[in-house]
C-alpha cells in the first residue's frame, strides 16, 4: 500500500463531523473539569457540536469519494446514516440531561462517550475495509461499556455493564476471528478487493466459517435471535436514555456495515446458502422477538424484546441486497430511532428508585394525567406495530415490499403474522396510558424539563412526517441507495 | 379547496384545534365537535348538488402524488356506491354528539377528538381511489375506536377492544401483503408502479396466486363484515362501547366490509369471486339466521341489537354476491338503511339506558305509558328494521332477495325466513319493553327522551321514511355504477376465460365450477383496464 494518497487534499472537511464530535467530546470534559459548576451549560455546549457536526455533512459536496488509501467512503449513504447517529445522538442527550439531572449523576464524560460512541458508528458506515469498521466499533463498543455502567450508585447498572462488556468482548472476537479467514480466503479485508475475488472465485467451506463467525459476531451487536440474550438484561440495567439510544444506533452502524459486506460477497451468495441462514435467523429473531415481549412487564425489557423483532424485520430487507432492499433499511432506521428513543424517552422520565424496574403499573392513567407524555409514548407503540399514518407503517410497507419483490415471500409473511401478535403488546401499553387507573398510592409521576419536552416534540413530529410524506425520505435513501451500489 | 379533499379534511381539522381548547371548557368543546361535525355534512351535500347521474366513474376526482417512488397517490373520488355512504357517515356523526350531549362526562375532549379522527378515517376510507390510501384509512380507524370502546366502554370494556382490534388487525395486515403482491404482479406486468385501484382491475394472476388473494381480501372484509363464523368480537365489541361508539361502528364500520367486497374482491378476483359465490352465499345465510336466532333469545338489548347487525349484515353480503344490479342495488341501500336503523336503534337503547342503568329486557315492561314519546321513535326503528313496507327496510331486503332470487333461489328462500325472524325477535323485544303491566317502581317514573336526543332521531326517522316512499331518490344515483360494476364482473378476470354472461344471473356456482381454464382472451385485459378507469372523470 503506497502511503502517498493516505492525506488526499480535501480530507479535513471530508472527516469534519467526525472531527467535531470527537474535539467537541474533549472539550466538554475539559470544560467539566475546570468550571465543575456550569453542569448546566453541558448539555447545550454537547448539542451545538452535535448541530456543527450534522451541519457539517452539508460542506462536503462531492460524492461519493473515497479517502486514506481506500478505506473511508463519504457518500449520499454515509451521510444519511450520519444523521440518523446524529438524530440518534441528540435525541438521547435531550433525554438523558434531565434524567442525568434527576438523578445527580450529570458529567461532562456522559455527554463526551455519547459523542465518540457516534463518532465510531460513523466509522463503521464509512469504513470500506474491514479493519475500519472493527475499529469504529470497538471505540463506539468502549463508550457503551461506559454509558450502560453509568449509573455507578445503581447495582443493576453495573451488572448490565458487566454483562455487555463480557459478552461483547466475546463477540468482538468473533467478528476478528471472521475478518482473518476473510484476509485468509480472499487475501484482503477491503470490500472492494473482496467483491472482486468473490466475482472470480467460487467459495471455500473457509468462508463459510468466516461467515458464520462475522454472523454471530454482528449478530450479537445487532441483538439478533439467538444472540440476543444480553439485551433485556443491559437495557433494563442501562440508563434509560442510554438504553434507547443503545437500541437503536449500534444496530444502525452495524446494518450498514453489514450492507457492504453482503454487496461484497454477493457474487457468491446465489452459489451458497448463507442467506438461508440469515433469513433463518431474521425468522427466529422475528419469532422470539415477539412471543416473549408478550409477557414482558418490565417496560425495557418489553422495548427490548420488540427491539429483537425489529432487527429481524429489517434484516429480511438485507436478504436480498438490492437498492430498494438498502433504503428501505436506511428509512426503517431512522423511523426505529424516533419512535424507539422516543418510547425510551418516555420510560426515562417515569420518577423512580432506578433499582426497581419500570413497569406498566408506572404508566397507568398517563394518558390523562400528562397528556403529552401519553400521546407521545402511545404514538410511539403504534408507529412500532406498524399502524398508519405513522413512520412505523410506511417503513415497515417499505420493508415487506422490498421482500415481496425479491421474492421472500414467505419471510413476509412470517413477518406480517408476527406483526400481528405484536400489536397485542404494544396496545397493551396504550391500554395501560388511556384506560387503567393508577393504583392507589401507586401514582409514578414523570417529570420532565424542556429538554425532554423538545425531544419528544421531535420524536412525534418525525413520527408523524414520515408517515404522512415519506416522499423526500424515500428519494434521498433511494438515491443514496443507487449510489451505494454502483 | 376540492369538495372532496374539505369534507375529508375539515372533521380531523376541527379535532387538531379542539386538542388545545382548555380543560374547563366543556360545552364549548362539545359545540365546537356538533358544529364543525354539523359543518361537514352541510358540505358534502354539495356533492349532491354537483351529482351527475348518468356517470359511472368516480366523480369529484382529485389526485396528487403522494409517494411518487411506488405510483402512490392521494386520489380521492366517490361514485355511486359510496354516495351514500359517505354522506351517511357526516349525517350520522353530528347526531351522535347531539345525542350524548348530556350523557357525555367522562373526558369529553378525546371523546370528540376520537369520534373527528374516526370521522376523517370512514370518509376517506370511502372517498380514497388508491389502495394504499385506502389501507391507511381503513386501519387509521381502528385506534379511535379501540381507544372509545376501551376508556368510555362498559365494565368488560378492555377484553372487548382488544379482540376487537385483534380480529380486525388480523384481517388487514394479511390483505396488506395481498396488496403489495397484488401491486407488484401489476408492476411487473406494466413497468409502471402503481396502486390505483382502477389500474390494478388489470392486472393478470396465475389461479394459485388469484386464489390466496381473494382470501386475504375478502378475509379482512369478512371479519370487518363480520360474516359468521367470524362475528364472535362483534356482540362483545357492541356491548360494551359507549353508545356513539356503537352506533358508528354499527352505522359506518361495518360498511367498511361489504364496502371492501364491492370496490375491491368482486372487481379485482372476479373469477374467483364467482367460484366462490357458494360458499359466501351459505356463510351469509347461515349468518341471517344464527344472528337472528341468538337475537331471539338474548336478555340484553344491545346483545340483541348487535346481533341482530349479524343478521341484516348477512343480508347486504348475500345482495352482493347475488352479483346483479338488483341485489347489489338492494345491498347498497340496505347499507345505508342497516345503518340509519340500527344506528337509531342504539342511540335509543342509549337514552333508556342513560335512564335505568340497565340493558335487561325483564327489568322493563310496560314504558310506554312512562315514556310514550320514546316509545313512538323506537316502533318506528323497529319496524324499519323489521323490513315494514313504506319504510326504509322493506326495500333494502326487497331488492336483496330478488336479486338473489335470480342467482340463487335456494339461499333466498332460506334468508327470507330471516326476515320473518327479524320480526319475531324485534317485536317481541317491543312487547317485553313497552308494553304489558308496568312490574318494576322505578320504571313508573322515567323521564321521557330529551330535545336532544328527538333532534338526532326525527332526522334518521325523515330519511328511514323517505327511503322507503321513495327510494328512486336513493337509486337512481348508484345505477350506473352498479351496472358497470355488473358488467366488470361478467367480463371476468384478463387472463381467464371470460364468464358466460347470459347465465351468470341464473346459476353463478354452477358456472364457475364447469368453467375452464382456457386460453386467456387476448386483449381482454387491456378492454378491463380501460373501461374500469374512471371514464373521463371531470
Amino acid at each position: 500500500m503506497n502511503l502517498q494518497p493516505l492525506l488526499e487534499p480535501g480530507w479535513v472537511t471530508a472527516i469534519l463531523p467526525e472531527l467535531l464530535l470527537a474535539g467537541g467530546a474533549m472539550f466538554l470534559i475539559l470544560f467539566d473539569a475546570f468550571v465543575p459548576r456550569a453542569k448546566g451549560l453541558l448539555a447545550p455546549i454537547a448539542l451545538i457540536f452535535f448541530l456543527a457536526s450534522a451541519w457539517s455533512q452539508n460542506l462536503f459536496t462531492q460524492a461519493p469519494a473515497i479517502f486514506f488509501g481506500g478505506t473511508y467512503e463519504i457518500s449520499p449513504i454515509t451521510r444519511l446514516f450520519d444523521l440518523t447517529f446524529l438524530l440518534a445522538g441528540m435525541l438521547a442527550l435531550l433525554f438523558a440531561r434531565d434524567y442525568l439531572d434527576r438523578e445527580r449523576i450529570e458529567d461532562g464524560g456522559f455527554y463526551a462517550l455519547l459523542m465518540w460512541g457516534t463518532v465510531g458508528m460513523m466509522m463503521m458506515s464509512k469504513g470500506l475495509d474491514l479493519l475500519i469498521v472493527i475499529l469504529g466499533l470497538e471505540i463506539l463498543s468502549i463508550c457503551i461499556f461506559v454509558l450502560v455502567g453509568f449509573h455507578r450508585r445503581i447495582a443493576v447498572s453495573n451488572e448490565a455493564s458487566l454483562k455487555y462488556f463480557l459478552m461483547g468482548a466475546f463477540a468482538t472476537g468473533f467478528i476478528l476471528y471472521g475478518t482473518a479467514l476473510f484476509y485468509g480466503a480472499t487475501g484482503s479485508t477491503n470490500f472492494a478487493a473482496m467483491g472482486r475475488w468473490f466475482a472470480s472465485n467460487p467459495s471455500t467451506p473457509l468462508l463459510t466459517v468466516a461467515f458464520v463467525l462475522m454472523m454471530a459476531g454482528f449478530g450479537f451487536k445487532l441483538a439478533l435471535a439467538p444472540f440476543h440474550p444480553w439485551a433485556p438484561d443491559v437495557y433494563q440495567g442501562a440508563p434509560t436514555p442510554v438504553a434507547g439510544w443503545l437500541s437503536v444506533a449500534p444496530k444502525a452502524a452495524t446494518l450498514i456495515a453489514l450492507v457492504r459486506l453482503f454487496n461484497a460477497m454477493a457474487p457468491v451468495l446465489p452459489t451458497v446458502s448463507w442467506m438461508s441462514m440469515v433469513a433463518a435467523l431474521s425468522i427466529l429473531s422475528m419469532i422470539v422477538g415477539n412471543a416473549v415481549a408478550i409477557v414482558q412487564r418490565d417496560l425495557k425489557r418489553m422495548l427490548a424484546y420488540s427491539g429483537i423483532a425489529h432487527v429481524g424485520y429489517m434484516m429480511i430487507a438485507l436478504l436480498t441486497v438490492r437498492e430498494d432492499s438498502v433504503a428501505a433499511v436506511a428509512v426503517y432506521t431512522i423511523t426505529y430511532a424516533l419512535m424507539n428513543i422516543g418510547a425510551f424517552g418516555v420510560v426515562s422520565l417515569l420518577v423512580k428508585n432506578e433499582n426497581d424496574p419500570h413497569t406498566l403499573d408506572d404508566i397507568a392513567g398517563m394518558g390523562f394525567r400528562r397528556k403529552f407524555y401519553g400521546f407521545a409514548l402511545a404514538l410511539c407503540m403504534f408507529s412500532l406495530s406498524g399502524l398508519p399514518p405513522t413512520a412505523g407503517f410506511i417503513s415497515k410497507f417499505f420493508i415487506f415490499k422490498t421482500a415481496i419483490e425479491s421474492g421472500h415471500t414467505t419471510v413476509a409473511f412470517i413477518g406480517i403474522l408476527t406483526s400481528i401478535v405484536s400489536v397485542y403488546y404494544y396496545l397493551r401499553v396504550v391500554y395501560y396510558l388511556y384506560m387503567k387507573e393508577p393504583a392507589a398510592g401507586q401514582a409514578v409521576a414523570a417529570e420532565g424539563g424542556v429538554f425532554a419536552l423538545g425531544a419528544l416534540t421531535v420524536a412525534v413530529i418525525g413520527i408523524m412526517a414520515i408517515g404522512v410524506y415519506p416522499s423526500p425520505l424515500f428519494q434521498a435513501a433511494g438515491y443514496a441507495a443507487r449510489v451505494l451500489l454502483q | 379547496m376540492p369538495l372532496l379533499s374539505l369534507i375529508l379534511w375539515l372533521p380531523i381539522a376541527a379535532a387538531l384545534v379542539l386538542a388545545f381548547f382548555p380543560r374547563s371548557a366543556e360545552t364549548a368543546m362539545k359545540g365546537w365537535g356538533l358544529f364543525w361535525s354539523a359543518a361537514t355534512f352541510v358540505v358534502s351535500l354539495g356533492l349532491l348538488s354537483g351529482w351527475d347521474n348518468s356517470q359511472a366513474g368516480f366523480q369529484f376526482v382529485e389526485s396528487m402524488n403522494w409517494i411518487p417512488q411506488w405510483g402512490i397517490t392521494y386520489g380521492l373520488g366517490v361514485d355511486g356506491i359510496t354516495l351514500w355512504l359517505v354522506l351517511l357517515t357526516t349525517f350520522l356523526v353530528p347526531l351522535i354528539f347531539l345525542a350524548g350531549w348530556n350523557s357525555l362526562k367522562k373526558h369529553p375532549k378525546e371523546y370528540i377528538i376520537a369520534f373527528l379522527v374516526m370521522e376523517t378515517a370512514m370518509i376517506g376510507a370511502f372517498l380514497a381511489t388508491d389502495l394504499l390510501l385506502f389501507y391507511v384509512f381503513f386501519e387509521l380507524m381502528l385506534l379511535p375506536m379501540y381507544l372509545v370502546i376501551g376508556v368510555w366502554g362498559g365494565a368488560n370494556r378492555i377484553y372487548a377492544a382488544i379482540k376487537f382490534f385483534l380480529f380486525t388487525i388480523t384481517g388487514s395486515l394479511l390483505m396488506l401483503l395481498g396488496i403489495i403482491y397484488l401491486a407488484f404482479q401489476n408492476y411487473h406486468q406494466t413497468g409502471l408502479p402503481t396502486f390505483a385501484i382502477a389500474d390494478l382491475y388489470g392486472t393478470q394472476l396465475t389461479p394459485t396466486a388469484a386464489t390466496l388473494l381473494f382470501f386475504a381480501f375478502a378475509l379482512a372484509f369478512a371479519i370487518k363484515v363480520p360474516i359468521f363464523p367470524l362475528h364472535t368480537w362483534l356482540p362483545d365489541a357492541h356491548v360494551e362501547a359507549p353508545t356513539g361508539g356503537s352506533i358508528i361502528l354499527a352505522a359506518v364500520m361495518l360498511k367498511m366490509g361489504t364496502y371492501g367486497f364491492l370496490r375491491f374482491v368482486l372487481p379485482l378476483f372476479p373469477d374467483e369471486s364467482v367460484r366462490w359465490t357458494g360458499l359466501m352465499m351459505t356463510l351469509s345465510v347461515i349468518g341471517i339466521l344464527y344472528g337472528a336466532l341468538v337475537a331471539w333469545v338474548q336478555p340484553d338489548m344491545k346483545k340483541l341489537v348487535a346481533y341482530s347487525s349479524v343478521s341484516h349484515l348477512g343480508f347486504c353480503v348475500l345482495g352482493i354476491f347475488a352479483m346483479n344490479q338488483t341485489g347489489i342495488e338492494g345491498s347498497i341501500l340496505q347499507m345505508v338503511n342497516h345503518g340509519l336503523s340500527t344506528g337509531a336503534l342504539f342511540l335509543l337503547v342509549g337514552v333508556i339506558y342513560e335512564r335505568r342503568h340497565t340493558r335487561l329486557l325483564a327489568d322493563y315492561g310496560g314504558i310506554a305509558r312512562t315514556m310514550p314519546v320514546f316509545a313512538v321513535f323506537f316502533v318506528i326503528a323497529v319496524l324499519s328494521s323489521v323490513g315494514l313496507p313504506g319504510l326504509n327496510g322493506f326495500v333494502g331486503e326487497f331488492l336483496i332477495l330478488a336479486g338473489t332470487f335470480k342467482a340463487n333461489p335456494i339461499a333466498a328462500t332460506f334468508a327470507t325466513s330471516g326476515v320473518i325472524l327479524a320480526a319475531i325477535y324485534l317485536l317481541w323485544l317491543v312487547q317485553k319493553v313497552f308494553f304489558g303491566p308496568i312490574t318494576i317502581e322505578e320504571n313508573k317514573n322515567i323521564p321521557d327522551i330529551a330535545w336532544n336526543e328527538i333532534a338526532a332521531v326525527v332526522p334518521m326517522v325523515v330519511f328511514m321514511v323517505w327511503i322507503g316512499v321513495h327510494p328512486n331518490t336513493f337509486l337512481v344515483k348508484m345505477e350506473p355504477s352498479v351496472r358497470h360494476l355488473v358488467t366488470t364482473i361478467e367480463r371476468g378476470a384478463p387472463d381467464r376465460t371470460p364468464m358466460l354472461a347470459a347465465n351468470r344471473d341464473a346459476r353463478p356456482t354452477l358456472v364457475a365450477r364447469e368453467s375452464p381454464a382456457g386460453p386467456a382472451a387476448a386483449g381482454s385485459g387491456q378492454a378491463a383496464a380501460a373501461v374500469s378507469t374512471p371514464g373521463g372523470a371531470q
